[in-house]
């Protein structure tokens, strides 16, 4: 009897376990880096706690998707980490619902006018993140065993691409592609869609600018890739892609920096360039730029804020902020980093600057969502022939605009 | 005093099962009752009103691509066609499962694996099978069918096609392990007596196995409805969120969209208030027509 | 005569063995791309190959699995919740369902039916207010938090499960029972649950796997990594658009193992019983 005495106390501590810890000095971070970030980032803050013994720092991983929505809940519920890391284009979002806290009062001028200008963002007046890293862009990636130079312009993207796309066994089906991409998403649709000369929304970035002749063009140009030049296959999604170019079945794909790094270690050569400019208006295909930073939870107890703010602080460190470019070849977004070897002469890296320079910053408004939820469902008929370029550009404005009156009810 | 007794008890062996089941769902029930009749959104998130209908006005009339009924009608085949074969195949597997062969405990094993798996892994990789060039399926009907390929994830029909042959996948080894301790219960002396009496194996079904195995099965089949009416999951890694063009949604992805995309939380809440009651009056008739609540003996 | 009956009882056998064979195949088919993914390097999720093990396969994934990453430690924590949601389960589901069963009592109607309402509302609507609930309860962060959502998730269908099964043994049992002495609660337990161990077997097995595949709760309240269960663990690999496939695919076939044990284990009980003495040559 004494024994099962013994078990179920043990077994009601265990199911308790968790809350009662000294969390004074306790500091969590949710966050949505992938593995190699992930790494680089704890060893770091294992070099802090280490300076500091009388601090823990958690890190904690949640998918894109669920950190957001996860840390609303968390946050309307008064909880939550002191420190949430994300893409800027949640910052909107999460600052309209108060569920952040400006940052404008903790960090002064001169300490921000070190960090590169998109690195600081800022909605309705109010800081809301400091990022640590620029770009979460895509570009293009070549394979150099099949391709020696990469495309400038897209009729040049054409001709090489059919050059690349072979029938190598004579079956009839196509075994290696010019070009893949996961072109049914409207995100990896949007570099053409700027190099017609269209965007997504206004500058004002409040309505959505789908309506246009740009759009058409765009729409037309990526069905004549597939249906007219042949130099994309018929079906792709991001995995797919991702796995015929991983095979050595492709000469190019379009994919962000986040996938850089598994394509060398997939043991692959490859190169980085910018998207091909549109040869008709000679405007650069432009992908989005965003950044990925750190917030702070709006219920953040008090006492714990100054800590939140130094970590924050030390992860921006210069030196930090290398050690993960060198790792995980992401760009860096304090200034004094610029000229630094690994920065400048890392070839990736450089076409990597070159393509973010002529890339365009992603909108951090939340209505974004409500444009991307309404491209995709006309963007895809056009693909499967049973919509115009015409009807579906018009149709993708008056979605958006519902969607987003709907949103902002 | 016994006569009491008698009359608490069986209130004493539920009891403790009720405290559970209802102390977790009331609270987040009332509170999603109140949610449906406030205008809580990305505007008013943090300080919401009541509102009174608004919201259930908007689930029926508020116009949306596709709309509120054509969804309804899509998930009701979703759930209709997924059912039906979950059940079918399952105790038809059971039935085999149940005859005196060798080799049983293998076939049992590996019959049960889908039911085990994660689901998203196996959803993804379902995903890839569907591929136009290079899925396995495509391959299987081209290759040793002699017939064309499909383009099964471009287009709205094959695209739902895919989704419900990935759940019934998913689905069927749940329906058999029920059905396997179902057909526990039958014993062997029916058919015997119903051999002599010179049944067929159809009549032996018809008069033996689907009465006594009923019971049994009604419950799951009830939960199997509600369940999959409400599964977004599976739909939503095989067709990547509603591709093509949002024509494979059923109607809890709309729940999902709207509280999770566009952060209607007052709507979110009514239309999950709609799906309740349509599951609610469903499972109403369900069970009449079925006498799920009587006893078999 | 006897002979064409023995050449039906075989043609039979055939044919099941032939339908067994091709569901057999449909189901291990996806399990085995799954298992190509483990063995493949460079986290593809597909293939244009159709080769089950490819030509560059490779343990890393394992190797990694159970020497870089905590899945040791995911799994005791999924095994010891699962555990309890399981004993919980089949105790609360047996009790509960033989008063649905064999007792006629004011609110029994409604009582089964609202057992059912429990389950219709869209789950993803309830994450909000659960979370809500469990903050004030102090719920969040424990095991217990979990293992309480996880029962009244799987109660409902273990309670009608048994309820069925209860209906199709007869009364005349306890009532023998209970004239050779026995009390009612005796009567239940001595000489009808016994009976029921095919519908015990399958509520066990089914508060196993809700509460062993759960993913959205755990993740949502769990939020120490040393909590963490085998789905939410799993849920690391995965990142927008540049999952660890391998590991993922690796990890998915452990962690179907231990149900496959389970049902192992179980499955006497869903075959002996009543069928097994009565085999006649």
């Amino acid at each position: 009897m004494k024994n099962y005495t013994l078990l179920i106390s043990l077994l009601i501590t265990t199911l308790l376990s968790g809350c009662a810890k000294d969390d004074r000095l306790h500091i969590r971070i949710w966050h949505q880096m992938q593995v190699a970030e992930r790494i680089v980032m704890e060893r770091q803050l294992d070099r802090y706690m280490q300076e500091h013994p009388d601090i823990r720092i958690e890190m904690l991983y949640k998918e894109t998707e669920e950190l957001r929505n996860d840390f609303i809940i968390a946050a309307y519920a008064r909880q939550g980490p002191e420190i949430v890391y994300g893409p800027s284009d949640m910052i909107g979002l999460l600052a309209m619902l108060e569920v952040i806290r400006p940052l404008e009062q903790f960090f002064d001028e001169e300490y921000l006018d070190k960090f590169h200008e998109t690195a600081q963002v800022w909605y309705e007046g109010h800081l809301y993140q400091l990022a640590d890293k620029l770009g979460n862009h895509l570009a293009l990636v070549y394979n150099k065993d099949i391709l020696d130079v990469p495309p400038e312009t897209t009729d040049e993207l054409i001709e090489i691409g059919k050059k690349a796309t072979k029938d190598l066994t004579g079956n009839g089906r196509i075994d290696q592609y010019g070009l893949v991409w996961n072109y049914t998403e409207p995100f990896f649709y949007v570099p053409f869609l700027a190099g017609f000369g269209g965007w997504v929304m206004d500058d004002a970035q409040e309505i959505p600018t789908l309506d246009t002749e740009a759009n058409v063009r765009a729409l037309n140009f990526i069905q004549e890739l597939r249906d007219i030049h042949r130099i994309v296959p018929r079906e792709a999604d991001y995995e797919i892609a991702d796995a015929l170019f991983k095979e050595g079945r492709a000469a190019m794909i379009i994919n962000g920096d986040w996938s850089w790094g598994g394509y060398m270690s997939a043991g692959l050569d490859i190169g980085v360039a910018p998207i091909p400019r549109v040869s008709e208006t000679g405007l650069w295909a432009s992908p989005m730029v965003s950044t990925k930073g750190f917030s702070i939870n709006e219920n953040i107890d008090d006492e714990k804020l100054p800590l939140a703010l130094e970590i924050i602080k030390f992860l921006n460190e210069p030196e930090n902020q290398l050690e993960v470019t060198r790792e995980v070849k992401t760009f860096p977004t304090r200034i004094e980093t610029y000229d630094h070897p690994i920065v400048t002469e890392d070839p990736i890296l450089i076409n990597s600057k070159r393509q973010i320079d002529v890339g365009k910053p992603m909108p951090i408004v939340p209505e974004l969502r409500a444009i991307w939820d309404s491209m995709r469902p006309h963007y895809q008929m056009v693909l499967n022939g049973r919509k115009s370029a015409e009807d579906a550009a018009r149709d993708m404005q008056a979605l958006a605009e519902r969607k987003i009156m709907e949103m902002l009810e | 005093m016994i006569e009491r007794n008698r009359k608490l008890f069986p209130y004493l062996l539920i009891l403790p099962a009720a405290l559970v089941m209802f102390g977790v769902v009331f609270y987040p029930f009332i509170y999603n009752l109140v949610l449906s009749f406030s205008n809580m959104s990305l505007r008013n998130f943090r300080e919401w009103q009541i509102i009174g209908f608004d919201q259930y006005y908007k689930v029926f009339f508020e116009p949306s691509e596709p709309s509120f009924y054509t969804i309804f009608l899509k998930t009701m085949i979703w759930t209709v066609v997924n059912v039906t074969f979950h059940v079918v195949i399952g105790v038809m597997l059971a039935m085999l499962l149940n005859r005196q062969i060798k080799g049983k405990s293998i076939f049992r094993t590996l019959l049960i694996l889908p039911w085990a798996i994660p689901q998203y892994i196996v959803a993804l990789t379902w995903r890839g099978m569907f591929n136009y060039e290079y899925g396995s399926i495509n391959l299987l009907i081209t290759k040793y069918l002699g017939l064309p390929a499909v383009e099964w994830l471009r287009s709205p029909t094959e695209a739902f096609i895919a989704v419900i042959i990935t759940n019934i996948w998913l689905g069927f080894p749940f329906m058999m392990v029920i059905a396997l301790g179902g057909l526990q219960s039958i014993s062997n002396e029916f058919y015997e007596a119903a051999d002599i009496d010179g049944a067929s194996a159809w009549q032996k079904f018809r008069n033996i196995t689907v009465p006594l195995l009923r019971p049994v099965m009604i419950p799951a089949i009830t939960l199997g409805i509600i369940w999959t009416f409400n599964n977004i999951n599976v739909v939503w890694l095989v067709t990547s969120g509603g591709e093509p063009a949002d024509q494979t949604h059923i109607l809890v992805s709309y729940v999902y969209r709207a509280a999770f995309g566009l952060y209607r939380y007052g709507y979110a809440a009514a239309l999950s208030m709609v799906i309740f009651f349509i599951l609610l009056i469903f499972s109403l008739t369900f069970m009449q027509r079925t006498q799920a609540t009587k006893s078999a003996y | 005569m006897r002979n064409n009956a023995k050449f039906k009882k075989k043609l039979a056998d055939a044919a099941a063995y032939l339908v067994l064979i091709i569901f057999a195949v449909i189901a291990i088919y996806p399990i085995l791309q799954v298992l190509s993914i483990s063995l493949r390097p460079g986290d593809r999720l597909l293939s244009t190959s159709l080769a089950i093990i490819p030509d560059d396969a490779t343990l890393a994934a394992y190797k990694e699995l159970f020497t870089g990453r905590p899945f040791l430690l995911w799994m005791r924590n999924s095994i010891l919740i699962s555990f309890v949601v399981t004993s919980t389960g089949v105790v609360l589901a047996a009790l509960a369902g033989y008063a649905f069963s064999r007792f006629k009592f004011r609110g029994r109607n409604v009582g089964l039916l609202s057992i059912l309402v429990t389950q219709m509302f869209p789950a993803t609507m309830l994450l909000l207010p659960m979370y809500i609930m469990l903050v004030k309860l102090g719920l969040i962060n424990t095991f217990l938090g979990v293992i309480i959502i996880y029962s009244s998730t799987a109660l409902p269908f273990c309670i009608w499960m048994m309820k069925g099964y209860y209906d199709t043994i007869s009364p005349s049992l306890e009532e023998a029972a209970r004239i050779d002495g026995c009390n009612q609660f005796a009567a239940f337990y001595k000489v009808v649950l016994p009976l029921t161990a095919p519908a015990l077997v399958i509520v066990a097995l089914f508060s196993f796997m809700t509460s062993w595949a759960e993913y959205v709760v755990a993740a949502q309240v769990l939020q120490d990594t040393n909590l963490w269960t085998l789905p939410v663990g799993l849920q690391t690999f995965q990142a927008n658009m540049s999952t660890e496939w391998g590991l993922y695919a690796a990890a998915s076939l452990i962690v179907s193992i231990p149900v496959v044990i389970l049902f192992l284990m179980l499955s006497k009980f869903l075959i002996s019983g009543l069928t097994l003495g009565s085999v006649k040559g």
